[in-house]
């Protein structure tokens, strides 16, 4: 006997590579959006701080604009955005 | 005054001459000018009110012990109606001959009585002739025989076999027999039947008994014969209308028989004949009363019919409508049809979409029947009550709901709903044309919800709450999607659509992701599809991948499985490149979910089947090596012995794999023969159906499961601290402490079972109705 696979369609779930499950602002999980979006993954994308620290883009945008000190809000360093 | 001996008994004797009946008999040729002379003897004498009452206590003892007893005598139990139509007919000429005999002495009698100037009232009438009758109907009824019924009934339904003849003649054929008289057609009696029968109820009439005498006969007779009727023209038909044919066969045939029975054969009553029109009128009431009495207790006995063809049975329906204002058949319409619904549907042997549809229609028709939803409301509520209790229940109304085509008319009520909420929304409320509720309505229900409930609320309202269709809907489009290779992304989107106009936008934000992902793994495939090393792997087989977002999705059902090495250097691979295109982020494989296009070479034939991974999984092991046991089989693909077991019934109903000993497996080589594959066409559907239609979801059993975990270190943590709690004691605290958290409405009999199951698994222990935990 001879088995021939000709196409194999698996099935996968995707997720951050994140030090965390879960955002520090708006304790949602990376793997879902933050309270403002709806869809997941590229339309509600993470970031990180030089810090590590990593957050929903959207969160920590608006947590930087409501302060006067751009600082990390888990470690209170200055929030630099890590382009990796 | 004094008179002679011998002249009072000459006249004595003219009075008797006159009135024979003070010697007990009533014939004497007593002439008008002969009794000129009488008279005025009687009056001479003074004694006219004294001769008068003697005549009438002699009449009356006549009537009393001659002319009803012979009438009576004739009333004797018959088999053969033929007898029993001559008995009667001869009872009551004779009566009628007997009464006729004494018209003249009853003309004396007058004379006698205008002399008297006193006024007195005989037998409570006015006049002699009256009076006279009324004596013979009193002493006729006081000597009634029980079964006098039995030969009027006979009498009349000769007679009536004649006139239902002559309405229907054109089906007589050829029938050698008359199907009125029952004769030979050759000597057929029909027309003497007719004569004899109006001239004896011509007489009846005159002596005012027909009424009395036969009307109970007479009502039976007709309300047995619509009875018939009905039965005859609308059993079993309910795309018509018949309220509209029955009355016009009441107003013409029915009546027809009443007026000529009434008024001696003539079809039309004269009209100064007020007694007999009225009569006539009453008794047309009574029987369309009886008419429409009778047609809706047919049609409440086949109300389960009429629902479950309804729209053909509309007409049916409207007449139910119509019928119903007229009788007083509501509450009984009620538990007819609730007892209907009880035997025919809600019992084991009913397949759930079945009662679905049943429900469906029940809820139309019963709108049609009454918007006021009360009807409704009374008759489904043990359906209701038993769809709760079906597991299925969520899982048929939502796929019926989604199921595209023929039969799925909730699909179509769905679309129509869309529809409806676009424009209406200012349809004020038209107060002139309110209604207060029925009598049998509850009263803590407003009547407008009642009213505004639509087919699908309502069967979502049979559990209450829209959450739980919601996640179940969810499941089923995830299995769907799962199990789909080209799905109509399309389709599914439109129907989120309209589910969403009713469940709301929240609800079913989840499936919305869920259908974007499956789009977005397309794109994403199609990307990936270009890497060179997939390409290069794609060589042997083409790999593709569905890529979820794991937390939009309802759980898995967690299975493990090993897959052999060249699949997983694809997945390798496939995430290498994944994490290439979309910066850090990964996948994680779910190994038994997906679906596999293999071929099969075995012999001279070959296969090309869609299988599962696991399937795959497991041949492809196989075909390294054709003898496992079950433990090896473990060790390479890490999946539970007792699944094992049972998947690789898949194989085994292929003719593929044989189990040679206990646990132990073998290939079936092809150099044996086609002959496995060929008997094992039917049992290979069978199974791989089953296969199908397993849900990779977990069960909603165990999602709640999960939910209740939340609880688990509350409940920890109070036994700690107060050694042992009662199960409404923690009920209690429970919802004091946890109620924030999500998914927390928890019912004490869900704790009740959450708790068992912990008693179970020997991390509790139940003591008196107290939880405690144990000791360590």
């Amino acid at each position: 006997m001879k088995v021939t696979v000709k196409s194999w369609t698996g099935v996968a779930t995707w997720r951050w590579v994140a030090n965390d499950d879960n955002c520090g602002i708006c304790r949602m999980p990376f793997d879902s959006c933050c309270p403002d979006c709806k869809l997941p993954g590229d339309d509600c994308p993470l970031v990180w701080g030089a810090c590590s620290h990593c957050f929903h883009i959207h969160c920590i945008v608006k947590w930087l604009h409501s302060q006067p000190q751009q600082q990390c809000p888990m470690c209170r360093q200055d929030w630099k955005f890590n382009n990796k | 005054m004094s008179y002679k001996k011998e002249d009072l008994k000459i006249y004595w004797s003219k009075i008797n001459y006159a009135f024979p009946i003070l010697n007990d008999t009533i014939f004497s040729d007593c002439g008008n000018a002969e009794y000129e002379e009488i008279q005025q003897i009687i009056v001479g004498l003074g004694i006219q009110i004294k001769i008068r009452d003697l005549v009438l206590l002699h009449i009356e003892k006549y009537l009393r012990q001659h002319v009803a007893p012979s009438f009576w005598s004739k009333f004797v139990k018959v088999e053969e109606d033929e007898k029993g139509f001559q008995l009667f007919k001869s009872a009551v000429n004779d009566l009628y001959d007997a009464v006729a005999n004494f018209s003249g002495m009853l003309q004396r009698l007058t004379i006698l009585n205008n002399s008297c100037n006193d006024s007195k009232p005989i037998y409570a009438e006015k006049d002699v002739i009256s009076g006279f009758k009324q004596l013979v109907r009193a002493t006729l009824l006081s000597q009634l025989p029980l079964d006098f019924q039995v030969i009027i009934e006979s009498f009349y339904k000769v007679s009536f076999n004649v006139f239902d003849n002559e309405y229907d003649k054109e089906d007589m054929g050829e029938d050698v027999t008359c199907s009125g008289c029952l004769n030979e057609c050759s000597d057929c009696n029909c027309m003497y039947i007719v004569k004899v029968f109006h001239e004896t109820n011509k007489k009846l009439m005159e002596l005012q008994l027909l009424e009395r005498l036969t009307g109970q006969v007479l009502t039976n007779f007709i309300q047995m014969r619509i009875e018939s009727h009905i039965q005859k023209l609308c059993n079993g038909t309910f795309d018509k209308s018949h309220i509209g044919f029955l009355e016009t066969w009441l107003d013409t045939t029915v009546m027809s028989w009443l007026t000529r029975i009434y008024c001696g054969g003539s079809s039309k009553p004269s009209p100064d004949d007020k007694n007999t029109l009225n009569a006539i009128l009453k008794f047309k009431q009574k029987l369309s009363y009886f008419l429409y009495h009778s047609y809706t207790k047919l049609r409440i006995d086949e109300l389960f019919n009429i629902i479950i063809e309804y729209p053909d049975s509309q007409p049916a329906v409207d007449d139910i409508k119509i019928c119903l204002e007229k009788t007083d058949l509501r509450s009984t319409l009620c538990k007819n049809l609730q007892s209907a619904l009880e035997t025919r549907l809600l019992h084991p042997g009913v397949n759930t979409p079945d009662i679905l549809t049943a429900y469906v229609t029940t809820i139309r028709a019963l709108r049609h029947l009454d918007p006021s939803g009360v009807i409704l409301e009374t008759v489904t509520k043990p359906v209701r009550n038993y769809l709760r209790n079906r597991d299925d229940t969520v899982r048929s109304v939502v796929s019926s709901l989604t199921e595209e085509g023929a039969g799925s008319e909730l699909a179509e009520e769905l679309v129509k709903f869309a529809a409806e909420t676009d424009g209406d929304s200012d349809k004020d409320e038209a107060w002139d044309e309110w209604n207060p509720d029925p009598v049998d309505a509850d009263p803590t229900v407003d009547s407008s919800d009642r009213r505004a409930n639509d087919i699908i609320s309502m069967l979502v309202n049979v559990y209450g709450s829209k959450e739980l269709f919601v996640n179940e809907y969810r499941t089923l489009l995830a299995d769907r999607l799962l199990a789909q290779n080209a799905i109509n992304t399309e389709k599914e989107i439109r129907y989120l659509e309209l589910l969403k106009l009713r469940f709301g936008e929240s609800q079913l934000h989840y499936c919305e992701v869920m259908l974007k992902d499956i789009s977005d793994s397309k794109r994403i495939n199609a990307l990936i599809q270009q890497d060179k090393e997939i390409e290069i792997l794609n060589k042997k087989f083409t790999s593709n991948a569905m890529i979820l977002s794991a937390q939009f999705w309802p759980p898995f059902k967690d299975e493990s499985l090993e897959l052999p090495e060249q699949i997983k250097r694809h997945f390798e691979a496939y995430t290498k490149s994944f994490e290439g295109l979309k910066g850090n982020r990964t996948l994680s494989w779910k190994p038994h979910l997906g679906n596999v296009n293999i071929e099969i070479e075995i012999g001279d034939k070959k296969l090309d089947l869609t299988v599962s991974p696991f399937n795959a999984t497991m041949i492809m092991y196989f075909q390294d090596k054709p003898e496992w046991s079950i433990d090896e089989l473990h060790q390479v693909m890490k999946v539970p012995v007792t699944v094992l077991r049972r998947k690789i019934t898949y194989w085994q109903s292929m003719g593929l794999i044989t189990e040679k000993t206990t646990d132990h497996f073998v290939l079936v080589d092809g150099s044996d023969g086609n002959k496995p594959n060929v008997a094992s066409n039917q049992v290979q559907e069978m199974i791989c159906e089953d296969d199908e239609t397993e849900s990779v979801m977990a069960s909603a059993h165990d999602q709640r499961e999960g939910e209740l975990q939340v609880f688990w270190s509350y409940i920890v943590g109070m036994l700690t601290n107060l050694d042992s709690l009662p199960l409404d004691r923690i009920h209690q605290m429970l919802k004091m402490f946890a109620s924030q958290a999500p998914g927390t409405e928890c019912s004490l009999q869900e704790l009740r079972q959450f708790l068992d199951t912990k008693v179970r698994t020997h991390q509790l222990v139940l003591q008196g109705g107290m939880y405690k935990l144990p000791k360590t």
